[in-house]
């Protein structure tokens, strides 16, 4: 039996991990495929210790967006911007082990974002974040310190299963910024006027929503087959 | 069939659809025509940013403050009982815009980094006797089991007791809702307060300052003198408050001392109030008025005329 054989921490971390990358995977970003399908057999061979544990400093991963990324992240060409630079980059991936993660790690992390010079991060930590720290990521984007992109941060707990899987869980796609000006022209709307989405969201989460963005919601509909409505990210 | 009223012919058919280049515009701010702001209305919105934005301001402070008194103390070798002036100062200065909850919070940050959480100790944090989640701790009243993390937060009592005589002292109620700003002042418990003059202007100044061997004499009769003056003014703002010696001052809001002072009693028996002594002339006193009629001293001749005089003409 697996269960008998790896430990409950090592069985834990590879869903965490297998989800981490399918995630990265979703938001666009480059991922070998053999990752997301790795099997708990291979998982425990390279990233176990002797002692069956996993080891989480080995896990830590950085990838790059894809052509189709860096695309939709860019935005669309104006007067005084011919030609924009994607607001995405490389990110980083870090599998924190400490039981507590406070000011002092989310710190550290930021200055090592910096100083490898990522433009975003992930942080997986065991347990959830101090209010404190909380507080600073929440301000940590106009803080001149942290990284272009900022820094989200999961608990593994969220983690462990892909939510995005579940059947009730509709699909989300982003729209690039020239799709939701043809979205607002077409309906005839301001950005206002769309229904909305918090960032905070389960989802939105997941996908790494950014504030102003504008996300289309594919459902299944028994008369009409599908049905796609749009939510602006607030 | 012609229309009975044909239109003219110099002029388009009027369309009944809307204006097209008015909705040209989609995300235009502001479309043309608008009314101007009710001004009553712009006020209110006005005020509601601003208290958001004081809250803001307020909240960044906090945050800061927690992440200078994270690397506290700031020489390796302070001692939490002898804080330095500068160190005590900034201390005291940055927990004013504290609520309980933040001080928490901060002590378990500075637990997180493997510190005692008295943001003036340098010690690290105690360490349990084992790495087991419960713990057993003797007491007075027999053996107790309490979480390893309430154990491993200070490094002894005493560091403790003087993080806890901060925590009480500061407001419930949140920075930005403290009427007339927050200025009250945080006392520390420390040993060495005659070298923490900070209530005094003139100990400000002259802060950071290296001092000469002969200007310290000259600095502590002068520290002497301003804090003579300070008492004196306290005493005459306790007198002008109708505060009364002895008593609890109605602007105290210091602890309540622990030490109790007990009246002697004395055994002799209650003596009723006697009255004033009366003299035999003023027995017709109404609350020591004497009518004029009663009076004997004086002369009752112009007494007749008195009406008289304040009539008019």
């Amino acid at each position: 039996m697996d269960g008998e054989k790896y430990s409950a921490s090592l069985i834990r971390l590879w869903r965490v991990w297998r989800t981490t990358k399918e995630m990265m995977n979703d938001r666009g970003y480059m991922i070998v495929e053999d990752d997301m399908s790795m099997s708990l057999d291979e998982f425990s061979r390279r990233y176990a210790r002797e002692d069956g544990e996993p080891d989480r400093s080995r896990l830590n991963f950085s990838c790059q967006p894809s052509e189709e990324m860096l695309a939709k992240y860019t935005d669309a060409p104006s007067k005084k911007n011919p030609n924009p630079t994607p607001n995405i980059g490389t990110i980083w991936v870090e599998f924190n082990a400490d039981e507590n993660v406070g000011m002092k790690q989310l710190r550290e992390y930021m200055a090592h974002l910096v100083h490898g010079s990522f433009h975003s991060g992930i942080m997986v930590t065991v347990k959830p974040m101090t209010g404190m720290a909380i507080r600073l990521l929440r301000g940590a984007t106009s803080i001149t310190d942290g990284p272009k992109g900022g820094v989200e941060v999961f608990v593994e707990q969220d983690l462990l299963v892909n939510i995005t899987k579940h059947e009730l869980v509709p699909k989300h796609v982003l729209l690039s910024d020239e799709e939701k000006q043809q979205l607002l022209v077409r309906y005839r709307l301001k950005q206002t006027q769309l229904p909305r989405i918090q960032s905070t969201d389960p989802v939105a989460k997941y996908l790494g929503l950014r504030r102003g963005s504008v996300v289309k919601i594919i459902r299944k509909s028994e008369t009409a087959g599908r049905y796609a409505s749009y939510r602006w990210v607030i | 069939m012609p229309t009975p009223y044909p239109p003219p012919r110099d002029m388009p058919p009027k369309s009944i659809l809307k204006n097209k280049n008015k909705n040209a515009t989609v995300s235009a701010n502001a479309p043309p025509g608008r009314k101007p702001a009710n001004p009553r209305h712009l006020a209110v919105a006005r005020h509601h940013a601003s208290v958001l934005e004081d809250r803001k301001r307020v909240e960044g402070e906090v945050l800061e403050a927690v992440m200078t008194l994270m690397d506290f103390p700031t020489s390796p070798d302070a001692d939490a009982k002898r804080p330095s002036p500068a160190d005590a100062h900034l201390f005291q200065k940055a927990v004013i815009p504290f609520q309980p909850a933040d001080y928490d919070a901060l002590i378990e940050e500075r637990n997180i980094a493997d510190k005692c959480g008295y943001a003036l100790c340098s010690r690290p944090k105690k360490k349990a006797r084992s790495t087991a989640r419960k713990q057993f701790v003797d007491t007075d009243h027999g053996v107790e089991i309490v979480d390893r993390k309430v154990l491993e937060v200070w490094c002894s009592d005493d560091c403790a007791k003087r993080a806890l005589y901060v925590k009480v002292q500061l407001s419930e109620e949140p920075a930005w809702l403290r009427q007339g700003g927050y200025h009250d002042k945080i006392e520390l418990l420390v040993e060495n307060e005659e070298e923490h003059g900070q209530a005094l202007p003139l100990r400000l100044k002259q802060e950071g300052a290296t001092k000469a061997d002969g200007e310290d004499e000259d600095e502590d009769a002068d520290m002497n003198a301003a804090w003579a003056a300070h008492n004196d003014a306290l005493t005459d703002l306790a007198l002008e408050r109708g505060d009364k010696p002895g008593q609890l001052s109605k602007a105290n809001n210091d602890l309540i001392q622990d030490h109790i002072t007990e009246r002697a009693s004395s055994n002799a028996p209650p003596q009723a109030p006697s009255l004033p002594a009366q003299t035999s002339d003023h027995t017709m006193a109404i609350e020591g008025h004497v009518p004029r009629i009663n009076r004997k001293d004086e002369g009752d001749d112009d007494d007749a005329q008195d009406w008289d005089k304040h009539l008019p003409g």
